[in-house]
């Protein structure tokens, strides 16, 4: 076993651990801001809203995640009209074709886990809510909004779990988060166990914090939606 | 005993009874993103220099091999784990690397250069590629060279051989340095040619340790009957002039 290898690049991995968190937190935080409005427009009266948003989420949870982010990542790249366009100095980093793929995919997955919580509302309260004479807005964000959240707790915890595991495709197009810095590790002292087994561990560790997150959300907020026995 | 530990015994015997005819055929890995030396052609079948080195080695060695695709990143480890039995696959000898694995005599000598867009007019030294982007493939000794050579520049990693030349036709890198021979045989043509070049000294491993003493197999150090083997195998060749013949239908020279 070669573990003073890993000793002498704990910093290479806590600089990696510290990106993975970035790619993590910011893809979730944008996406969780387009969902909401996306899930609403999901199960819209307007067909040709609700149509379109199904088109785009089935395309983003159809395809893998990893063929997506090498189609925006080289695929692109390969058109001189975008190279050639304002974009490119965006489109050139890797952060960005990063962040950007890792954005359109959860939040595909993430308007359908609150577009299904929205239907699973007791048509009650959105009664109520038309009676009491709540424009559509107000209805949104008192009523429809919160409780299509609450309800989401569970799955969406999921998908965040499921994102920060996601993360490590990253290192597919050089940027170095915590898989990358394992890949690195066992590419330059041809060891595989020690690096990939202390990534591990770190995505374990974060992965806690994730989960421990959602169960104190759970009881904060959704309590009111646990079963008593 | 019951019926049913019988019956696995029984299955035991049968495999162990066979497991000697399989271990005879010799397990080689190639890293097939590396043209013109190891690649994939459209069919799915294994193509280039080294494979075809290889397939005349066992064969004048009376060796039953399967040459089979690996990743980069796990072929060092793997070969050492015994997964497989050797690599063949453009490596350079290096210290770093005897101290894990054995090497069979070395077959060719490699020269090392950078290739940039033309007209880039890039001045090769510490200074002169400050802050210019040099895409490389992890873990070879380009990485190992340009890392110590050129701290101020910014060294893009990459797990394949064909990503980097992506990157410089997307323009995301100023420079990649590779075997001169792959540059030339497998990237500068058709287009390419009119808009890339190759830039700077020819490097050996006369000017910097990194680029290690030539090319050789990989063998596991364990197995010295087929480092032997693959040593006796490589001779012949050389003898009979089919290394020749190999080194001409690939790169034009005698």
């Amino acid at each position: 076993m070669n573990w003073d290898i890993i000793a002498e690049n704990l910093g290479f991995y806590a600089q990696g651990a510290k990106l993975t968190v970035i790619l993590t937190v910011v893809s979730l935080a944008i996406s969780f801001v387009v969902a909401m409005p996306l899930a609403l427009g999901r199960n819209s009266h307007n067909a040709f809203l609700r149509n379109a948003i199904a088109l785009y989420t089935l395309v983003f949870r159809g395809t893998p995640l990893l063929v997506q982010l090498f189609l925006i990542y080289y695929g692109l790249a390969q058109f001189d009209l975008v190279r050639e366009s304002l974009l490119w100095p965006w489109l050139s980093s890797a952060l960005v074709c990063v962040i950007l793929t890792f954005v359109l995919n959860t939040t595909a997955y993430t308007t359908e886990i609150f577009a299904g919580s929205l239907r699973h509302l007791p048509v009650g309260e959105i009664e109520a809510a038309r009676a009491y004479g709540m424009s559509p807005f107000t209805r949104a964000r008192r009523i429809l909004l919160p409780a299509m959240l609450t309800r989401s707790l569970t799955l969406y915890g999921n998908e965040t779990v499921m994102m920060l595991h996601a993360t490590s495709l990253a290192s597919t197009v050089t940027l170095l988060e915590v898989t990358g810095v394992a890949r690195n590790i066992a590419l330059n002292h041809y060891i595989m166990f020690e690096p990939y087994v202390t990534a591990a561990a770190i995505y374990l560790v974060l992965t806690l914090v994730l989960v421990l997150l959602f169960q104190f959300a759970q009881h904060r907020w959704a309590g009111y939606l646990q079963a008593r026995l | 005993m019951t019926k049913l530990s019988t019956l696995f015994l029984g299955g035991f015997i049968a495999l162990a009874s066979l497991s000697p005819a399989i271990a005879e055929q010799v397990t080689i890995a190639t890293d097939a993103t590396f043209p013109p030396f190891e690649s994939v052609d459209a069919d799915g079948k294994l193509v280039g220099y080294d494979i075809d080195l290889m397939s005349a080695v066992c064969k004048a060695a009376e060796l039953d091999c399967n040459i089979i695709a690996a990743a980069w990143e796990g072929m060092i480890p793997g070969l050492t784990a015994g997964k497989y039995d050797a690599l063949i696959s453009q490596l350079t000898v290096t210290d770093a690397r005897r101290k894990i694995i054995a090497f069979s005599d070395i077959y060719s000598h490699p020269t090392f250069r950078f290739v940039a867009k033309k007209g880039a007019d890039l001045d090769i030294s510490p200074d002169g590629l400050a802050g210019k982007i040099v895409a490389v493939q992890t873990g070879t000794p380009m990485d190992a060279f340009v890392t110590k050579t050129f701290p101020k520049a910014t060294i893009k990693r990459y797990d394949g051989g064909s990503a980097p030349y992506l990157e410089l036709t997307a323009g995301r890198a100023d420079l990649h340095m590779s075997y001169e021979a792959q540059i030339t045989h497998a990237f500068l043509n058709g287009d390419n040619a009119e808009k890339f070049e190759l830039v700077g000294p020819q490097y050996t491993g006369k000017d910097a340790p990194e680029f290690g003493e030539g090319v050789a197999i990989a063998i596991n150090r364990r197995n010295a009957d087929l480092l032997a083997k693959i040593n006796a195998g490589l001779a012949k060749i050389r003898e009979n002039g089919e290394l020749a013949a190999i080194d001409a239908k690939y790169f034009g020279k005698n």
